[in-house]
């Protein structure tokens, strides 16, 4: 997931360039240029009022149009309510020409045509040509009405090829460079994927090496004891430090593991030296629980580590969410109260000794 | 002496059915009599008429989920105790919705699937570790509401503690334990869908003081408090 974000990210920044260009590129057609060639051949139109009416008309569809675009690709729906206004303005302008002169007055033309190209950029290629057709079949169709001779059709097919072959153009280079964006982003998101990875690998190192320093103060002395034979295996003590060092090994060694519901597979992790005992663990969850940090993993663990030690044929270790966290809790059957190493790190201990059964509840809140 | 709770075993293993009727037999109180014995629900079907008071039911049979089918069997007058290695929360409610009186999973069978049946049979409720552990992770919108107190006793019983535990440990008797547990197993009898056993519990509950009728919620349907959730029904309503 984290790959794919940034790299969503980079090129969606990328297409929201292009899209201003786009923006900026049609506002400034039907501005400069249609706007100017409307002043220009004032006095040949009909009605000049009328012109002016269907240019706002446009320019008011533009607008409509870029904030559509602005604001995220829009739906089919809306994209083609713009266009529709954009066409039925350009062919009215069109058709309200004087005749005989249509085709050199005619402003509308190339602002309709840009308009489709700002609502139907990023939608499927297919139905920006419809529209384009749309809007050259409705000019010829004006044309046609108003007589079609050999030097009109000329006119026509350049004006054509001039205006779509732009819009044609600009459309077709746009979706050239949001292809261009996505792979850059793609090779982008890969080089920072390539750092995350180091960065990671760096932090197992240190992980790793904390672990190392953890087992020299705790267990290589044991080792040492036994090795040298000042320690005898055959006392009961020391049978239950070594116990306790093995089932910190196991422990150490899941805590490297970096899976989902760490907490648990620690727990199961150090129950495996008091299930080899012959010690029927039991451990259940209900709900589903909160991540908690690695040092009151820790906490958590070395109090299961001391009563699973002492737990003599049975022992249930639950863990339920809570208000703000989670409640760990143990029920073994010890015999008597076991001292639990400190609380600490946002832990809270509970402990209560019964007959012959201990129960202790380690709470970890996360506020 | 009391009579004797008849009940059928429905499981599709016979090494766990001679489990449960050595089960039965070794209750030193000879409370239960074991009357029939099937593989599956069809001859149960074929009888019009109740045969037992209480049926085991294993939820697995020839792997096949069988908990929609609990319905039908309460409709015909039997209460069920649903015995299963599925201990999975979401199968633990849909069994007690669907009507069942008690669910005990096949791990606390030995300590609990008798007392379970001997529950059943008088409508009273009876709460397993496991039925404990779901109703705590239950998420559900349509939820009963559940005091701080009888969340507490769940929570503490199905940590493995005795009710005897709990109560020092909560500083009350257990007898009291035993109402707030029972209390809450009642409120969960009052919600979801309705089922002839649900309400035989509950007028229990009323009757032996256990649940007031102003604490019970309003009954509302699951499907109909699902619908009523914003923004998950069909697309465009």
């Amino acid at each position: 997931m984290t790959a794919v974000q940034p790299t969503t990210m980079m090129s969606g920044r990328y297409q929201r360039a292009f899209t201003i260009a786009v923006v900026v590129l049609v506002a400034g057609w039907h501005l400069a240029g249609a706007g100017g060639q409307l002043l220009d051949y004032r006095p040949a139109y009909g009605s000049f009022a009328f012109q002016g009416a269907m240019w706002l008309v446009m320019a008011l569809a533009i607008t409509a149009g870029s904030v559509l675009v602005l604001r995220g690709a829009p739906g089919w729906r809306a994209a083609w309510v713009v266009a529709v206004i954009a066409l039925a303005a350009s062919t009215a302008a069109a058709a309200a020409s004087p005749a005989g002169q249509m085709l050199a007055v005619n402003w509308a033309w190339g602002s309709a045509g840009w308009t489709g190209v700002l609502v139907l950029l990023r939608r499927r290629f297919a139905e920006l040509a419809w529209f384009l057709a749309a809007e050259a079949l409705a000019i010829l169709g004006v044309q046609a009405w108003d007589g079609l001779n050999r030097a009109d059709l000329a006119g026509f097919l350049a004006l054509l090829a001039w205006s779509t072959g732009g819009q044609v153009a600009v459309a077709a280079g746009v979706r050239a460079l949001d292809l261009a964006a996505g792979q850059a982003a793609t090779a982008a998101a890969g080089e920072h994927a390539a750092r995350e990875r180091a960065a990671t690998a760096q932090i197992i190192r240190v992980a790793r090496h904390a672990r190392w320093l953890a087992l020299q103060e705790s267990a290589v002395p044991l080792v040492a004891e036994l090795a040298a034979g000042t320690a005898d295996p055959g006392d009961a003590q020391v049978r239950v430090r070594c116990a306790v060092q093995a089932a910190r090994l196991r422990r150490l060694l899941a805590e490297g593991d970096e899976v989902a519901g760490s907490l648990v597979h620690e727990l199961h992790a150090s129950a495996d030296m008091a299930e080899r005992r012959g010690v029927a663990v039991e451990i259940e969850t209900a709900g589903a629980l909160p991540q908690v940090p690695g040092p009151a993993r820790r906490v958590i663990t070395d109090a299961a580590i001391a009563i699973l030690t002492a737990a003599r044929s049975q022992a249930r270790i639950t863990l339920a969410v809570v208000a703000a966290g989670i409640a760990v809790s143990f029920v073994a059957d010890t015999g008597a109260v076991v001292p639990l190493p400190a609380a600490g790190e946002g832990v809270a201990i509970e402990q209560q000794q019964d007959g012959g059964m201990f129960w202790a509840e380690a709470r970890w809140n996360s506020r | 002496m009391e009579q004797q709770v008849t009940v059928v075993i429905i499981e599709d293993h016979p090494v766990v059915t001679e489990g449960v009727a050595s089960w039965i037999r070794s209750d030193p109180g000879q409370r239960v009599r074991l009357v029939q014995m099937a593989r599956d629900l069809t001859e149960l079907r074929a009888v019009p008429r109740p045969s037992a008071d209480v049926i085991i039911l294993d939820l697995e049979l020839l792997g096949e989920l069988v908990t929609t089918q609990i319905p039908d069997l309460v409709a015909a007058g039997y209460r069920v105790v649903a015995f299963s290695g599925h201990s999975d929360p979401a199968i633990v409610m849909e069994t007690l919705d669907n009507g069942a009186h008690a669910y005990v999973s096949k791990e606390e069978g030995r300590d609990h699937l008798v007392e379970a049946v001997l529950a059943a049979a008088a409508d009273r409720p009876y709460v397993t570790r496991s039925q404990a552990r779901a109703i705590l992770a239950d998420q559900r919108p349509a939820r009963p509401t559940l005091s701080e107190q009888e969340r507490q006793a769940l929570l503490l019983w199905f940590q493995g503690m005795s009710k005897a535990s709990v109560g020092r440990r909560m500083s009350i008797s257990e007898n009291t334990v035993r109402q707030y547990i029972s209390r809450a197993r009642a409120k969960y009898a009052a919600t979801g869908r309705t089922a002839p056993s649900k309400d035989a519990l509950l007028a229990r509950a009323i009757e032996d003081g256990v649940i007031k009728p102003g604490e019970i919620m309003p009954y509302t349907s699951f499907a109909r408090a699902a619908t009523d959730r914003p923004n998950e029904g069909a697309p465009g309503r």
